[in-house]
Protein backbone atom coordinates (compact mmCIF):
# COMPACT_ATOMS: atom_id res chain seq x y z
CA UNK A 1 0.00 0.00 0.00
CA UNK A 2 -0.04 3.34 -0.08
CA UNK A 3 0.36 5.85 2.46
CA UNK A 4 3.43 5.11 3.02
CA UNK A 5 4.75 4.85 -0.52
CA UNK A 6 2.89 7.43 -1.06
CA UNK A 7 5.37 9.12 1.32
CA UNK A 8 8.09 7.96 -0.08
CA UNK A 9 7.55 8.44 -3.77
CA UNK A 10 6.70 12.54 -2.51
CA UNK A 11 10.22 12.45 -0.47
CA UNK A 12 11.56 11.11 -3.84
CA UNK A 13 10.00 13.77 -5.57
CA UNK A 14 11.16 16.32 -3.54
CA UNK A 15 14.91 15.38 -4.15
CA UNK A 16 14.63 15.01 -8.06
CA UNK A 17 13.04 18.23 -7.95
CA UNK A 18 16.21 19.74 -6.44
CA UNK A 19 18.11 18.28 -9.35
CA UNK A 20 18.16 20.70 -12.83
CA UNK A 21 16.33 19.19 -16.13
CA UNK A 22 12.55 19.93 -16.01
CA UNK A 23 11.52 17.69 -18.87
CA UNK A 24 13.80 14.54 -16.68
CA UNK A 25 11.46 15.78 -13.70
CA UNK A 26 8.35 15.36 -15.28
CA UNK A 27 8.43 11.97 -16.55
CA UNK A 28 10.70 10.97 -13.56
CA UNK A 29 7.24 12.64 -11.22
CA UNK A 30 4.65 10.42 -13.60
CA UNK A 31 7.03 7.04 -13.45
CA UNK A 32 7.33 7.57 -9.49
CA UNK A 33 3.55 8.11 -9.43
CA UNK A 34 3.23 4.82 -11.30
CA UNK A 35 5.63 2.53 -9.87
CA UNK A 36 4.93 3.97 -6.11
CA UNK A 37 1.12 3.92 -5.99
CA UNK A 38 0.04 1.12 -8.35
CA UNK A 39 -3.38 1.14 -6.72
CA UNK A 40 -3.98 4.56 -8.47
CA UNK A 41 -2.70 3.81 -11.63
CA UNK A 42 -5.34 0.73 -11.54
CA UNK A 43 -7.90 2.75 -10.37
CA UNK A 44 -7.44 5.91 -13.42
CA UNK A 45 -7.36 2.66 -16.01
CA UNK A 46 -10.82 1.42 -14.63
CA UNK A 47 -12.05 4.79 -14.72
CA UNK A 48 -11.09 5.62 -18.17
CA UNK A 49 -11.87 2.29 -19.36
CA UNK A 50 -15.45 2.32 -17.33
CA UNK A 51 -16.35 5.55 -18.63
CA UNK A 52 -15.52 4.36 -22.10
CA UNK A 53 -17.95 1.60 -21.78
CA UNK A 54 -20.19 3.90 -20.57
CA UNK A 55 -20.06 5.83 -23.52
CA UNK A 56 -19.76 3.11 -26.19
CA UNK A 57 -22.42 0.48 -24.46
CA UNK A 58 -24.78 3.28 -23.47
CA UNK A 59 -28.60 1.98 -22.57
CA UNK A 60 -29.75 5.10 -21.13
CA UNK A 61 -32.16 6.54 -22.56
CA UNK A 62 -32.94 10.50 -23.25
CA UNK A 63 -35.82 11.93 -21.40
CA UNK A 64 -37.08 15.61 -21.86
CA UNK A 65 -33.80 17.62 -20.36
CA UNK A 66 -31.23 15.42 -21.16
CA UNK A 67 -29.98 13.21 -24.49
CA UNK A 68 -27.97 10.12 -23.13
CA UNK A 69 -24.96 12.16 -24.47
CA UNK A 70 -25.48 14.75 -22.43
CA UNK A 71 -25.89 12.75 -19.67
CA UNK A 72 -22.66 10.76 -19.73
CA UNK A 73 -20.55 14.31 -20.43
CA UNK A 74 -22.60 15.30 -17.17
CA UNK A 75 -20.47 12.16 -15.54
CA UNK A 76 -17.32 12.22 -17.45
CA UNK A 77 -17.23 16.06 -16.85
CA UNK A 78 -18.28 15.61 -13.03
CA UNK A 79 -15.13 13.52 -12.78
CA UNK A 80 -12.67 16.07 -14.11
CA UNK A 81 -13.69 18.64 -12.67
CA UNK A 82 -13.64 16.58 -9.11
CA UNK A 83 -10.13 15.89 -10.10
CA UNK A 84 -9.66 19.54 -11.02
CA UNK A 85 -11.46 20.99 -7.32
CA UNK A 86 -8.80 18.11 -5.26
CA UNK A 87 -5.64 18.92 -6.73
CA UNK A 88 -6.93 22.76 -6.18
CA UNK A 89 -7.86 22.24 -2.69
CA UNK A 90 -4.96 20.09 -1.91
CA UNK A 91 -2.47 22.70 -3.22
CA UNK A 92 -4.27 25.36 -1.18
CA UNK A 93 -4.20 23.31 1.46
CA UNK A 94 -8.11 23.76 1.91
CA UNK A 95 -11.42 21.14 1.69
CA UNK A 96 -12.70 20.49 -1.71
CA UNK A 97 -16.09 21.21 -0.52
CA UNK A 98 -15.34 25.21 0.18
CA UNK A 99 -14.92 24.96 -3.75
CA UNK A 100 -17.50 22.76 -4.25
CA UNK A 101 -20.44 23.54 -2.77
CA UNK A 102 -20.28 27.54 -3.16
CA UNK A 103 -20.08 27.43 -6.90
CA UNK A 104 -23.16 24.86 -7.09
CA UNK A 105 -25.03 26.23 -4.99
CA UNK A 106 -24.60 29.84 -6.56
CA UNK A 107 -24.70 28.78 -9.83
CA UNK A 108 -26.93 25.63 -10.82
CA UNK A 109 -30.40 25.07 -10.28
CA UNK A 110 -29.86 21.59 -8.23
CA UNK A 111 -31.55 21.14 -4.86
CA UNK A 112 -29.32 22.58 -1.87
CA UNK A 113 -29.64 19.52 -0.07
CA UNK A 114 -28.54 17.02 -3.15
CA UNK A 115 -25.44 19.71 -3.76
CA UNK A 116 -24.45 19.41 0.29
CA UNK A 117 -24.99 15.61 0.29
CA UNK A 118 -22.37 15.69 -2.57
CA UNK A 119 -20.39 18.50 -1.37
CA UNK A 120 -19.54 16.12 1.77
CA UNK A 121 -18.34 14.22 -0.67
CA UNK A 122 -16.18 16.25 -2.26
CA UNK A 123 -14.97 17.67 1.41
CA UNK A 124 -14.41 14.63 2.97
CA UNK A 125 -12.57 11.80 0.55
CA UNK A 126 -9.13 13.59 -0.35
CA UNK A 127 -9.35 14.05 3.83
CA UNK A 128 -9.76 10.59 4.07
CA UNK A 129 -7.04 9.36 1.75
CA UNK A 130 -4.82 11.91 3.33
CA UNK A 131 -4.79 10.09 6.37
CA UNK A 132 -2.53 7.71 6.49
CA UNK A 133 0.24 9.46 5.06
CA UNK A 134 -0.28 12.30 7.62
CA UNK A 135 -0.60 9.55 10.42
CA UNK A 136 3.03 8.41 8.94
CA UNK A 137 4.97 11.60 9.00
CA UNK A 138 3.55 12.09 12.47
CA UNK A 139 2.40 15.85 11.40
CA UNK A 140 -1.05 14.37 12.39
CA UNK A 141 -1.53 13.97 16.10
CA UNK A 142 -3.77 11.24 17.03
CA UNK A 143 -3.92 12.49 20.69
CA UNK A 144 -5.14 16.21 18.81
CA UNK A 145 -7.30 14.44 16.72
CA UNK A 146 -9.42 12.07 19.03
CA UNK A 147 -9.43 15.11 21.31
CA UNK A 148 -10.96 17.39 18.78
CA UNK A 149 -12.82 14.34 17.19
CA UNK A 150 -15.34 14.23 20.03
CA UNK A 151 -16.67 17.82 19.83
CA UNK A 152 -16.33 18.23 15.94
CA UNK A 153 -18.28 14.95 15.17
CA UNK A 154 -21.34 15.74 17.90
CA UNK A 155 -21.38 19.38 15.70
CA UNK A 156 -21.46 17.49 12.74
CA UNK A 157 -24.24 15.15 13.19
CA UNK A 158 -26.68 17.95 15.36
CA UNK A 159 -25.24 20.37 11.75
CA UNK A 160 -26.41 17.66 9.63
CA UNK A 161 -29.66 17.01 11.22
CA UNK A 162 -30.58 20.36 11.07
CA UNK A 163 -29.72 20.90 7.82
CA UNK A 164 -32.35 18.63 6.76
CA UNK A 165 -35.49 20.34 9.28
CA UNK A 166 -34.60 23.14 7.67
CA UNK A 167 -34.70 22.34 4.30
CA UNK A 168 -37.95 20.50 5.01
CA UNK A 169 -39.66 23.25 7.18
CA UNK A 170 -38.93 26.42 5.42
CA UNK A 171 -38.62 24.89 1.82
CA UNK A 172 -37.48 27.77 -0.29
CA UNK A 173 -37.43 30.36 2.09
CA UNK A 174 -34.77 28.08 3.92
CA UNK A 175 -32.81 27.42 0.78
CA UNK A 176 -32.89 30.91 0.13
CA UNK A 177 -31.20 31.54 3.87
CA UNK A 178 -28.69 28.86 3.70
CA UNK A 179 -27.43 30.68 0.18
CA UNK A 180 -27.28 33.96 1.82
CA UNK A 181 -25.66 32.58 5.09
CA UNK A 182 -23.12 30.65 3.54
CA UNK A 183 -22.48 33.76 1.02
CA UNK A 184 -20.77 35.70 4.13
CA UNK A 185 -19.11 32.46 5.42
CA UNK A 186 -17.45 32.14 2.23
CA UNK A 187 -15.99 35.53 2.25
CA UNK A 188 -14.96 35.10 5.84
CA UNK A 189 -13.38 32.22 4.10
CA UNK A 190 -11.48 34.15 1.26
CA UNK A 191 -10.47 37.06 3.99
CA UNK A 192 -8.72 34.36 5.99
CA UNK A 193 -7.04 32.88 2.98
CA UNK A 194 -6.21 36.09 1.66
CA UNK A 195 -4.68 37.46 5.18
CA UNK A 196 -3.06 33.94 6.09
CA UNK A 197 -5.80 34.24 9.37
CA UNK A 198 -2.31 35.88 11.16
CA UNK A 199 -0.84 31.85 11.15
CA UNK A 200 2.53 31.47 12.75
CA UNK A 201 4.76 28.84 11.71
CA UNK A 202 6.03 27.79 15.14
CA UNK A 203 3.46 29.42 17.73
CA UNK A 204 4.92 29.94 21.29
CA UNK A 205 2.47 30.17 23.90
CA UNK A 206 2.75 32.74 26.66
CA UNK A 207 1.07 30.52 29.00
CA UNK A 208 0.32 26.90 29.15
CA UNK A 209 -2.91 25.67 31.10
CA UNK A 210 -2.86 22.39 33.40
CA UNK A 211 -5.75 20.60 31.57
CA UNK A 212 -3.43 20.21 27.97
CA UNK A 213 -0.64 19.39 30.40
CA UNK A 214 -2.88 17.09 32.25
CA UNK A 215 -4.29 15.95 28.24
CA UNK A 216 -0.66 15.53 26.99
CA UNK A 217 -1.41 17.26 24.00
CA UNK A 218 1.82 17.60 23.02
CA UNK A 219 4.47 15.89 19.91
CA UNK A 220 7.30 16.17 18.01
CA UNK A 221 7.96 15.92 14.11
CA UNK A 222 10.34 16.38 11.42
CA UNK A 223 10.64 19.64 10.27
CA UNK A 224 12.90 19.28 6.82
CA UNK A 225 13.28 23.48 6.24
CA UNK A 226 14.94 23.98 9.81
CA UNK A 227 16.53 20.33 9.72
CA UNK A 228 15.54 19.34 13.35
CA UNK A 229 12.77 17.81 15.08
CA UNK A 230 10.29 20.45 16.37
CA UNK A 231 8.56 20.12 19.99
CA UNK A 232 5.16 21.51 20.79
CA UNK A 233 2.62 21.82 22.88
CA UNK A 234 -1.08 22.65 22.46
CA UNK A 235 -2.95 24.66 25.02
CA UNK A 236 -6.69 25.79 25.60
CA UNK A 237 -7.87 22.49 25.31
CA UNK A 238 -11.38 23.11 26.58
CA UNK A 239 -11.77 26.47 24.97
CA UNK A 240 -10.70 25.02 21.13
CA UNK A 241 -13.30 22.24 22.38
CA UNK A 242 -15.97 24.47 22.51
CA UNK A 243 -14.93 25.88 18.97
CA UNK A 244 -14.57 22.59 17.44
CA UNK A 245 -18.26 21.66 18.20
CA UNK A 246 -19.67 25.20 16.21
CA UNK A 247 -17.12 24.31 13.54
CA UNK A 248 -18.55 20.70 13.23
CA UNK A 249 -22.18 21.94 12.94
CA UNK A 250 -21.20 24.09 9.96
CA UNK A 251 -19.12 21.76 8.75
CA UNK A 252 -22.34 19.18 8.56
CA UNK A 253 -24.65 22.16 8.02
CA UNK A 254 -23.03 23.77 4.88
CA UNK A 255 -21.90 20.51 3.41
CA UNK A 256 -18.38 21.75 3.12
CA UNK A 257 -15.79 21.09 5.37
CA UNK A 258 -14.04 24.45 6.41
CA UNK A 259 -10.62 23.29 6.25
CA UNK A 260 -9.08 27.16 7.14
CA UNK A 261 -11.30 27.74 10.16
CA UNK A 262 -9.89 24.36 11.69
CA UNK A 263 -6.68 24.99 10.87
CA UNK A 264 -6.82 28.46 12.21
CA UNK A 265 -8.48 26.82 15.63
CA UNK A 266 -5.56 24.84 15.81
CA UNK A 267 -2.79 27.63 15.40
CA UNK A 268 -4.04 30.49 16.43
CA UNK A 269 -6.16 29.24 19.64
CA UNK A 270 -4.53 26.01 20.30
CA UNK A 271 -1.02 27.06 19.43
CA UNK A 272 -0.04 24.22 17.13
CA UNK A 273 2.45 24.85 14.48
CA UNK A 274 0.94 25.48 11.39
CA UNK A 275 1.59 21.82 9.64
CA UNK A 276 0.93 20.17 12.37
CA UNK A 277 -2.79 21.75 12.04
CA UNK A 278 -3.47 21.59 8.55
CA UNK A 279 -2.68 18.20 9.07
CA UNK A 280 -4.44 17.70 11.81
CA UNK A 281 -7.60 19.30 10.56
CA UNK A 282 -7.38 17.30 7.28
CA UNK A 283 -8.22 14.46 9.40
CA UNK A 284 -10.49 16.02 11.42
CA UNK A 285 -12.10 17.36 8.53
CA UNK A 286 -12.51 13.46 7.00
CA UNK A 287 -14.16 12.11 10.33
CA UNK A 288 -16.98 15.39 10.64
CA UNK A 289 -17.87 14.80 7.25
CA UNK A 290 -18.13 10.71 7.60
CA UNK A 291 -20.31 11.93 10.91
CA UNK A 292 -22.11 14.47 9.51
CA UNK A 293 -23.21 12.49 5.38
CA UNK A 294 -24.82 9.64 6.95
CA UNK A 295 -27.84 11.98 7.67
CA UNK A 296 -27.90 12.94 4.30
CA UNK A 297 -27.54 9.30 3.32
CA UNK A 298 -30.46 7.57 5.20
CA UNK A 299 -32.51 10.57 4.56
CA UNK A 300 -31.69 9.49 0.44
CA UNK A 301 -30.33 13.05 -0.65
CA UNK A 302 -27.50 11.30 -1.39
CA UNK A 303 -27.93 10.12 -5.15
CA UNK A 304 -25.16 7.70 -5.91
CA UNK A 305 -24.99 8.00 -9.77
CA UNK A 306 -24.23 11.96 -9.82
CA UNK A 307 -22.28 11.65 -6.62
CA UNK A 308 -20.38 8.66 -7.88
CA UNK A 309 -17.67 10.83 -10.58
CA UNK A 310 -16.98 13.21 -7.72
CA UNK A 311 -15.95 10.98 -5.73
CA UNK A 312 -13.45 9.14 -8.19
CA UNK A 313 -12.20 12.48 -8.67
CA UNK A 314 -11.20 13.32 -5.60
CA UNK A 315 -9.38 10.35 -4.62
CA UNK A 316 -7.34 10.64 -7.80
CA UNK A 317 -7.25 14.13 -7.93
CA UNK A 318 -6.00 14.18 -4.18
CA UNK A 319 -3.52 11.66 -4.64
CA UNK A 320 -2.23 13.62 -7.82
CA UNK A 321 -2.21 17.11 -6.11
CA UNK A 322 -0.20 15.79 -3.40
CA UNK A 323 2.67 14.97 -5.57
CA UNK A 324 1.88 18.02 -7.92
CA UNK A 325 2.52 19.92 -4.63
CA UNK A 326 5.92 20.43 -5.17
CA UNK A 327 5.78 21.96 -8.51
CA UNK A 328 2.87 24.31 -8.82
CA UNK A 329 3.40 27.55 -6.65
CA UNK A 330 0.67 27.39 -3.75
CA UNK A 331 0.42 30.99 -3.78
CA UNK A 332 -0.78 31.62 -7.14
CA UNK A 333 -3.22 28.76 -6.60
CA UNK A 334 -4.31 30.71 -3.64
CA UNK A 335 -5.16 33.79 -5.49
CA UNK A 336 -7.03 32.02 -7.86
CA UNK A 337 -9.04 30.35 -5.02
CA UNK A 338 -9.77 33.34 -3.51
CA UNK A 339 -11.13 34.95 -6.56
CA UNK A 340 -13.42 32.02 -6.94
CA UNK A 341 -14.68 32.43 -3.34
CA UNK A 342 -15.19 36.29 -3.77
CA UNK A 343 -17.38 35.33 -7.31
CA UNK A 344 -19.57 32.54 -5.85
CA UNK A 345 -20.17 34.42 -2.77
CA UNK A 346 -21.29 37.47 -4.45
CA UNK A 347 -24.02 35.23 -6.46
CA UNK A 348 -24.85 33.19 -3.06
CA UNK A 349 -25.88 36.41 -1.23
CA UNK A 350 -27.65 37.50 -4.54
CA UNK A 351 -29.48 34.32 -4.39
CA UNK A 352 -29.55 33.92 -1.01
CA UNK A 353 -31.74 37.51 -0.69
CA UNK A 354 -33.81 36.76 -3.77
CA UNK A 355 -34.84 33.27 -2.03
CA UNK A 356 -34.99 34.16 1.78
CA UNK A 357 -36.87 37.88 0.94
CA UNK A 358 -37.83 38.23 -2.74
CA UNK A 359 -35.46 40.81 -3.08
CA UNK A 360 -33.94 40.44 -6.48
CA UNK A 361 -30.38 41.96 -7.38
CA UNK A 362 -29.68 42.73 -11.00
CA UNK A 363 -26.43 41.28 -12.28
CA UNK A 364 -25.41 38.88 -9.63
CA UNK A 365 -29.09 37.99 -9.00
CA UNK B 1 16.70 11.08 8.02
CA UNK B 2 16.76 11.99 11.83
CA UNK B 3 13.16 12.16 11.52
CA UNK B 4 12.95 8.49 11.01
CA UNK B 5 14.06 7.94 14.43
CA UNK B 6 10.81 9.61 15.51
CA UNK B 7 8.57 6.61 16.30
CA UNK B 8 5.72 6.69 14.35
CA UNK B 9 2.79 5.44 16.90
CA UNK B 10 0.85 2.33 15.86
CA UNK B 11 -2.92 3.21 16.27
CA UNK B 12 -2.38 5.66 13.75
CA UNK B 13 -0.62 3.85 11.30
CA UNK B 14 -3.85 1.49 12.02
CA UNK B 15 -6.08 4.28 11.45
CA UNK B 16 -4.32 5.22 8.41
CA UNK B 17 -4.12 1.92 6.49
CA UNK B 18 -7.66 0.83 7.61
CA UNK B 19 -9.13 3.95 5.86
CA UNK B 20 -7.12 3.97 2.59
CA UNK B 21 -7.98 0.57 1.81
CA UNK B 22 -11.79 1.04 2.65
CA UNK B 23 -11.72 4.07 0.39
CA UNK B 24 -10.03 2.40 -2.52
CA UNK B 25 -12.51 -0.50 -2.34
CA UNK B 26 -15.20 1.56 -2.29
CA UNK B 27 -14.00 3.27 -5.14
CA UNK B 28 -13.76 -0.23 -6.83
CA UNK B 29 -17.17 -0.77 -5.93
CA UNK B 30 -18.47 2.46 -7.38
CA UNK B 31 -16.46 2.44 -10.85
CA UNK B 32 -18.29 -0.82 -11.27
CA UNK B 33 -21.80 0.03 -9.97
CA UNK B 34 -21.88 3.31 -12.43
CA UNK B 35 -20.81 0.86 -15.54
CA UNK B 36 -23.61 -1.55 -14.82
CA UNK B 37 -26.02 1.43 -14.22
CA UNK B 38 -24.97 2.69 -17.56
CA UNK B 39 -24.61 -0.38 -19.60
CA UNK B 40 -27.65 -2.32 -18.58
CA UNK B 41 -31.27 -2.34 -17.57
CA UNK B 42 -30.55 -3.75 -14.16
CA UNK B 43 -31.17 -0.89 -11.96
CA UNK B 44 -33.13 -0.11 -8.92
CA UNK B 45 -34.04 3.09 -10.65
CA UNK B 46 -32.85 4.10 -14.25
CA UNK B 47 -29.58 6.13 -14.73
CA UNK B 48 -31.60 8.36 -16.55
CA UNK B 49 -34.40 9.28 -14.40
CA UNK B 50 -31.78 9.90 -11.56
CA UNK B 51 -29.13 12.34 -13.61
CA UNK B 52 -32.63 14.37 -14.78
CA UNK B 53 -34.07 14.61 -11.83
CA UNK B 54 -30.87 16.57 -10.16
CA UNK B 55 -30.18 18.07 -13.52
CA UNK B 56 -33.87 19.37 -13.15
CA UNK B 57 -33.31 20.81 -9.20
CA UNK B 58 -36.19 18.06 -7.80
CA UNK B 59 -35.63 17.80 -3.92
CA UNK B 60 -35.04 14.06 -3.06
CA UNK B 61 -38.77 13.81 -1.64
CA UNK B 62 -39.58 14.39 -5.04
CA UNK B 63 -37.16 11.85 -6.90
CA UNK B 64 -38.11 9.51 -4.48
CA UNK B 65 -41.39 10.03 -4.79
CA UNK B 66 -41.14 9.14 -8.26
CA UNK B 67 -39.54 5.67 -7.23
CA UNK B 68 -40.78 4.43 -4.29
CA UNK B 69 -43.23 6.96 -3.42
CA UNK B 70 -41.39 8.01 -0.24
CA UNK B 71 -37.97 9.31 1.30
CA UNK B 72 -35.79 5.93 1.88
CA UNK B 73 -35.15 6.67 5.71
CA UNK B 74 -32.27 4.18 5.67
CA UNK B 75 -29.96 2.25 3.85
CA UNK B 76 -32.12 1.00 0.58
CA UNK B 77 -28.96 -0.09 -1.33
CA UNK B 78 -28.38 -2.84 1.10
CA UNK B 79 -31.49 -4.85 -0.73
CA UNK B 80 -30.30 -3.83 -3.98
CA UNK B 81 -26.46 -4.81 -4.16
CA UNK B 82 -26.25 -6.28 -7.57
CA UNK B 83 -28.05 -3.37 -8.90
CA UNK B 84 -25.89 -0.20 -10.91
CA UNK B 85 -27.27 2.07 -8.35
CA UNK B 86 -27.07 0.04 -5.68
CA UNK B 87 -23.44 -1.00 -5.81
CA UNK B 88 -22.51 2.90 -6.56
CA UNK B 89 -24.33 4.10 -3.07
CA UNK B 90 -22.76 0.56 -1.27
CA UNK B 91 -19.44 1.50 -3.10
CA UNK B 92 -19.88 5.05 -1.59
CA UNK B 93 -20.98 4.10 1.77
CA UNK B 94 -18.37 1.44 1.89
CA UNK B 95 -15.54 3.97 1.70
CA UNK B 96 -17.43 6.44 4.62
CA UNK B 97 -17.94 3.77 6.55
CA UNK B 98 -14.06 2.86 6.62
CA UNK B 99 -13.82 5.48 9.49
CA UNK B 100 -15.65 3.16 12.25
CA UNK B 101 -13.56 -0.07 11.87
CA UNK B 102 -10.68 2.94 12.10
CA UNK B 103 -11.81 4.04 15.17
CA UNK B 104 -12.61 1.08 16.75
CA UNK B 105 -9.23 -0.62 16.11
CA UNK B 106 -6.89 2.58 16.97
CA UNK B 107 -9.03 2.68 19.89
CA UNK B 108 -8.10 -0.59 21.06
CA UNK B 109 -4.23 -0.57 19.98
CA UNK B 110 -4.38 2.53 22.35
CA UNK B 111 -6.17 0.67 25.28
CA UNK B 112 -3.83 -2.15 24.75
CA UNK B 113 -0.74 0.42 24.66
CA UNK B 114 -2.27 1.66 28.08
CA UNK B 115 -3.39 5.00 26.86
CA UNK B 116 -6.92 4.24 28.16
CA UNK B 117 -8.40 8.20 27.89
CA UNK B 118 -7.60 8.91 23.90
CA UNK B 119 -8.30 4.71 23.53
CA UNK B 120 -11.89 6.07 25.00
CA UNK B 121 -12.01 9.35 23.46
CA UNK B 122 -11.50 7.05 19.69
CA UNK B 123 -13.97 4.57 21.11
CA UNK B 124 -16.52 7.73 21.55
CA UNK B 125 -15.77 8.90 18.28
CA UNK B 126 -16.70 5.57 16.79
CA UNK B 127 -20.18 5.47 18.67
CA UNK B 128 -20.76 8.98 17.21
CA UNK B 129 -20.14 8.07 13.67
CA UNK B 130 -22.16 4.90 14.09
CA UNK B 131 -25.24 6.94 15.69
CA UNK B 132 -25.37 8.69 12.13
CA UNK B 133 -24.88 5.06 10.53
CA UNK B 134 -27.72 3.44 11.86
CA UNK B 135 -29.81 6.90 11.50
CA UNK B 136 -30.46 6.98 14.99
CA UNK B 137 -31.44 10.46 15.14
CA UNK B 138 -34.86 11.18 13.38
CA UNK B 139 -34.78 13.67 10.46
CA UNK B 140 -38.68 13.74 9.74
Amino acid sequence: MAPAELDSAVSEEKEADAKPGKQRRSKGTLKRIVTSVPELTLLILLILGGYLLMAVFSKVQGTQDLTPTSMWLIIAGSFLISTAIAIIAVVAGIGGGVIFTPIMLGFTSMDSLVIRATGLVVAMFSGLISSGPFMKSRLANLRVVFFCGVPITVGALAGSVCAIYLHDALGAVGDGMVRLSLGILMLVIAYFLLTGGGKTEYPEPEHIDALSVKLGLNGSYWESSLGKIVDYQLVRALPGALIFILLGFIGGFFGMGGGAFLTATLNLVMMAPVKIAAACSGVLLAISNATAIWTYITYGALIAIVVAPWLLGQVVGGILGAHLLIRIRAGFVRKILIVILVLSSLKLIARGVGGAFGIHIPLVG
Amino acid sequence: MPGEKLKVPFAGLIYGQIIYWGVMLGCLIVVFGSVIAFTTRHNFAPASYWISSVWRGDSPARIWQGITGALPMGHWYFSHLTTGDGMSAFGISLGVFSVVPALFLSSAVLFKEGDRFYGLLALICGFIVLTGVLGLIPTG
